[in-house]
Order: C-alpha cells, then sequence, then structure tokens
C-alpha cells in the first residue's frame, strides 16, 4: 500500500509539473522540453540494450534514423497522410530495421558487438548521404506537412501549435517509456535479463538466446524509431548529420552513464542533465560538446555508472548510519 | 605502358598510401588493444591532432622536417599523460570495457571540440616541403615524390617496430603481455610502465601518419573521421590484437578504396562496411584473432 500511494503522488507530481510546464517556462523552455522527452525516449530504448540485454550499441542512430526518414518521406509523398499511422509505422520500420540486422548481430557480443552496429550505423548514414534522389542527402527531407491529430468525434489537434505538440510528445514518450519498462518486468523481459547475466546457463535451461535478442533488437528498434518520428514532426526537416550521425548514437550512450547504467529510470535523469545542461552552456559559448565532453570523463571517472548510483549509495549509507546510531543506542 | 595498366597501377599506389597511413594508425590501435584490452575510440583523435601539432609548429618554424619529428613526439606525450592520469584510474574502477569505451569516447569528444576551439573550424593548408614536391617517373609512369615519401616513411617505421617487437627483450615483454599480461606481471615485470610505453609508441605512430597526412588532406576537424572508422575496421577485421592482421588488411582496405572509389564512386564508403559486416558475420574474431575480448 505504502508503494502504491508513494508511486501515486510521484504520478500526480509527474503529472501536475509536466502539465503546466509550458504555461509557466514559454515556448522557447517547452521546445527544449520536446527534445528532451524525445531524447529520453531514444536514451530508454538503448538502455534496453546497454542495461538490460549487456551489449553496447554504437549505431542506434540506424533506428532514430529509419524512423525519422519514415516519417518524413511517408508526409512527403503521401498527402493529407494521419500522424498516428506515420508514426506507427515509422518504429515499426525501425523494429523491421531491428529484426533484419538481428541475425547478424545475434552472433556478437562485447567489443565486436559495438563494432558491428558501428558498421551498420555508418553504412546506413553513407547510403543516405549517397542516394540523395531519395533522401535528399545532406539537404536531407524538408517542406513535408504536419499532420493535426484527428480523434474522431472529439477534436482536431493542431501539432504546429508547440503547447499541443509538447503535450502529445509527452504522452508517446511516457506510453513507450511504460510499455518498456513493464516489458522488463514480464517473463521475457527476466529472460533478457537472464542472457546478460549469463547466457550459456539460459541456452542450457531451453531458453532460445538468439531469438530472445532478435526480439529486444526488434523493440528497442521500434521506440527508437518512434522516438525518430517523433524528431520529424517536431524539426520539420530529416537531414543525414541530424538523425544518422554517429554523435546520434553516442549522446543517448553519454545520458545512460550520467544518468545511471543498469537501471532504468536513469536515463531519463541523463537525459534530462544533458539537454538541460546544454541548453545553458548553449547560451554562453558554441562549444557546448567540449564541456559535454569534460563532464562525462569526470562523470566516467568519479561517479562511475551515474548519478542515480551516487544516490543510491549515498541513500544506503545514510541508512547504515542510522542503523549503526541505533545499535549504539540499544547498547 | 597501356594507359588501363596505367590507371591500375596508378590506382595501386594510391591505394597502397593510404593502406600504409592506415596501418600506422592501425598498428598501434591494435597493440594497445592486445595488451590493454583497451578499443581506444580517441585514437584517431590522436591523429588529427598531431596534424594540427604539424601545421602549428610548420607555422612557426617554416621546417615540415622539424614538424615531423615534434608533433608526433608531443602527441605521444598527450598519450601518455592520458594513459597515465586517466585510462589507469578507469581500469582500477572495474567498469570493464564499457569504462574504457566510454572513457575513450569522451577524451574523443573533448579532443575534437579542443582543436575547433583553438584553431577554428576552417581548413588549414600545411605546404610539401620543396624537396618532395613534383612528380618522379619510375617505369614510365608519372608518380608524386609525396606519396612515395609516405610508402617510404611507413616501410621505415613498420621496420622499426618489427624490430623492436620481435628482437629487442621490450618487444618480447609486449609479445608475451599481448598473449597473458597476468603472467607477464607475475613475473615481475612493471606491467603499468610497459602498458604507459605501449600507449605512447601507439599514439606516436598516430602523430606519425597524422603529420604524413597533413599536406595531403589538408587540416580540418573532420580530418580523422574516415580513416578513425577505417582504422576501427582493420583490428576488428584483422583480429584484435594481430600485428599481422593489421598490416594485411590496412593494406586491403587502401586498395578496396582505391579501386572502389574508381569503379563504384557512389558506393566506395560503403564497401569498407559491408567487408566487416561479413567478415564478423562469420569470423567473429577476425582473421588472424585468437580470443574475444
Amino acid at each position: 500500500m505504502n508503494k502504491f500511494v508513494r508511486n501515486l503522488i510521484m504520478w500526480v507530481v509527474f503529472l501536475a509539473v509536466a502539465g503546466a510546464a509550458p504555461h509557466v517556462l514559454g515556448i522557447v523552455k517547452t521546445n527544449v522540453l520536446v527534445e528532451l522527452a524525445t531524447f529520453a525516449l531514444f536514451a530508454v530504448s538503448l538502455n534496453l540494450l546497454l542495461s538490460f540485454t549487456g551489449v553496447l550499441s554504437f549505431g542506434h542512430a540506424l533506428f532514430y534514423g529509419v524512423g525519422a526518414y519514415t516519417t518524413a518521406l511517408l508526409l512527403y509523398h503521401v498527402e493529407g497522410f494521419p500522424l498516428i499511422p506515420a508514426l506507427l509505422l515509422s518504429g515499426l520500420a525501425a523494429g523491421l530495421a531491428g529484426l533484419i540486422l538481428s541475425p547478424l548481430l545475434v552472433r556478437v557480443t562485447g567489443t565486436a558487438f559495438a563494432m558491428l552496429t558501428l558498421a551498420f550505423g555508418q553504412l546506413m548514414y553513407i547510403l543516405c548521404l549517397k542516394f540523395r534522389e531519395v533522401t535528399g542527402g545532406e539537404d536531407g527531407v524538408a517542406g513535408y506537412d504536419i499532420p493535426p491529430l484527428n480523434i474522431p468525434g472529439v477534436a482536431s489537434l493542431d501539432m504546429l501549435d508547440s503547447t499541443v505538440f509538447y503535450y502529445f510528445t509527452v504522452v508517446v514518450c511516457v506510453i513507450g517509456i511504460m510499455i518498456m519498462w513493464f516489458f522488463t518486468k514480464t517473463p521475457l523481459g527476466q529472460v533478457v535479463v537472464g542472457i546478460r547475466d549469463n547466457s550459456l546457463r539460459v541456452d542450457y535451461l531451453g531458453y532460445r538466446v538468439r531469438h530472445t535478442k532478435a526480439i529486444i533488437f526488434a523493440l528497442s528498434g521500434f521506440f527508437a524509431g518512434i522516438a525518430g518520428s517523433l524528431f520529424a514532426l517536431f524539426q520539420g526537416v530529416v537531414s543525414t548529420d541530424g538523425v544518422l550521425h554517429v554523435m546520434v548514437s553516442f549522446y543517448p550512450i553519454m545520458a545512460i552513464l550520467i544518468g545511471g547504467i543498469g537501471t532504468f529510470f536513469g536515463p531519463i535523469l541523463g537525459s534530462g542533465i544533458l539537454i538541460v545542461l546544454e541548453d545553458m552552456i548553449m547560451r554562453y559559448t558554441e562549444r557546448a560538446e567540449l564541456v559535454t565532453g569534460l563532464l562525462f570523463i569526470i562523470v566516467v571517472l568519479y561517479v562511475p555508472g551515474g548519478f542515480v548510483w551516487l544516490w543510491m549509495g549515498l541513500v544506503a549509507r545514510f541508512k547504515a548510519r542510522k542503523l549503526r546510531m541505533s545499535k549504539e543506542v540499544e547498547a | 605502358m597501356s594507359p588501363v595498366t596505367a590507371m591500375y597501377v596508378a590506382q595501386a599506389i594510391h591505394g597502397l598510401t593510404y593502406g600504409m597511413l592506415l596501418f600506422l594508425v592501425a598498428s598501434g590501435l591494435t597493440l594497445i588493444f592486445g595488451m590493454m584490452g583497451i578499443l581506444n575510440l580517441a585514437h584517431a583523435s590522436f591523429f588529427m591532432l598531431s596534424a594540427y601539432f604539424c601545421y602549428q609548429v610548420v607555422a612557426w618554424t617554416d621546417s615540415f622536417w622539424i614538424a615531423l619529428i615534434l608533433a608526433p613526439i608531443g602527441t605521444g606525450l598527450v598519450g601518455i599523460i592520458v594513459e597515465r592520469f586517466l585510462l589507469r584510474k578507469v581500469q582500477k574502477l572495474g567498469l570493464g570495457h564499457i569504462g574504457d569505451l566510454l572513457l575513450t569516447l569522451g577524451i574523443a569528444l573533448v579532443i575534437s571540440e579542443a582543436v575547433k576551439t583553438i584553431w577554428g573550424t576552417e581548413s588549414h593548408q600545411v605546404l610539401i616541403p620543396p624537396s618532395l614536391q613534383g612528380l618522379v617517373t619510375v617505369a614510365g609512369l608519372e608518380y608524386p615524390i609525396y606519396r612515395l615519401f609516405i610508402i617510404g616513411l611507413s616501410l621505415v617505421i613498420l621496420g622499426a617496430l618489427a624490430f623492436i617487437l620481435f628482437k629487442t627483450r621490450l618487444g618480447m615483454i609486449i609479445r608475451a603481455a599481448v598473449s597473458d599480461r597476468d603472467m607477464v606481471s607475475a613475473l615481475g615485470i612493471n606491467m603499468p610502465r610497459v602498458f604507459m610505453f605501449v600507449f605512447g609508441v601507439g599514439t606516436l605512430m598516430a602523430g606519425v601518419a597524422g603529420v604524413a597526412a597533413a599536406p595531403m588532406l589538408t587540416v580540418f576537424p573532420g580530418l580523422a573521421d574516415q580513416i578513425g572508422l577505417d582504422a576501427f575496421v582493420v583490428v576488428v577485421v584483422g583480429g584484435f590484437g594481430s600485428l599481422l592482421g593489421a598490416v594485411v588488411v590496412s593494406l586491403f582496405l587502401g586498395e578496396l578504396n582505391s579501386f572502389g572509389i574508381q569503379f563504384i564512386p557512389r558506393l566506395a564508403p560503403v564497401l569498407v562496411f559491408l567487408f566487416m559486416a561479413l567478415v564478423l558475420s562469420f569470423k567473429p574474431m577476425g582473421f588472424f584473432g585468437e580470443r574475444d575480448e
């Protein structure tokens, strides 16, 4: 009951803050929040691989890019294509990309996995750069209409209104993150954690390790694709450097590391720290990446595992001290 | 010589030049990986840093030859500092490979941004020294002297590296450490110092490649992008820690690149990654690799 009440309070606070934010902060800051929500969804989808499957992907931008390009191309070529189908199709396309690559990806782990995903990510980047008649190359796809969200019989929401779009993004991202959260609690999700900890043993128990991994790649790809689609809807332009560059793969890794590796909600905290910090630094210098890079090194060296672990360590130390003190009192 | 043959030979030498540069970068990377188990994502950044050092030294002294000596040494020193004060620390944390990958990723970011902050984002020209300008005629084929100089320089360094590795006591220790570093450490060898040396030499070699490439490619912030990714492909495909693999695959990639640009210009950059994906799918440890770390 205690946990239920705590969760309820957290949800109420979250909804109140998220709901009030655009009215308090103004349009510019609201757009930063849209970026944050999209980025958090992207980071959490990558975290499914990094923290729950135990593989480090350097090419997650591939899925993000597939999602973004799918949305952009659909809206550009098909007149009046509705919003939600575009979003879902983008996710499905990215998930399909994950499935297609999975026969190769499931065979390797560790550094080889990191390098293979890096290779696929770069492959996609170069392909999109070179086939400019489809993707527009460096210039990208732009000038497509952002469709309104039609709820039959209720309303038609204009997505060009930044406050409306903010609410839409937050809802999509929260739903996506919740689905991934519940997935980690399912038996299948537990098998994935088992594969991370000891794949040989899971194999001997009769589970299909490679099939399971393929499913998680597809799932992670799906949500990365949704994040990419949101990016396409938000920016109104999709270019290779924006969605497929190798830095797009590196940023969520930084967010996971800064927030807390091995936890589910750490990456969201990390995304928040990274985006807000970048927004603040951008006001003073153009070289924001220099500062984030330095911060990143400091975090790796001094806060190994990220801020969530730092916090949990402090809580544990506090509790241990309280316990010791109470024992001393008893004695 | 018929024009077609001449074209093939010219492309082959082009490929050889790039393959040799690639080898200089990749050999340091693979040695560091083999010994320390660190895939140094910042390796190519040292290549770029050295090219900038070269530009700066040439700007001060007006001599490419002084730059050829000073810039790699400076880069090697930066490498040693990074190893001594950052990498050694993160290795103690017990994050495993993820820790190393992330730290070197951070270093790569910082170097690339620092370079932009100090030297700006525009590209800088480093002139080829007068003695290496012009063309030379070899067997009826004209060829730029500077590219031949790069091939020669790389061969000298390859020879020196081979001598150190296979003919000296230090090389013996390094080779032993590649196959089993705990055992070498147990025999009373000061492993941290050997690590530092290898890391320094590895970055120094990347530095030499950076200086050699500077006049050819001009110095700009994206200088290391292609060679960096190619070097990773070399290390992965050649087999982690295998010097032989690095030589063979570097030269092969150089030719693949060169002839790819000649025949299918649009897809040339894709070839390298397709090749790596293919190899990794069937030989996850690479051609000459003995273990998977």
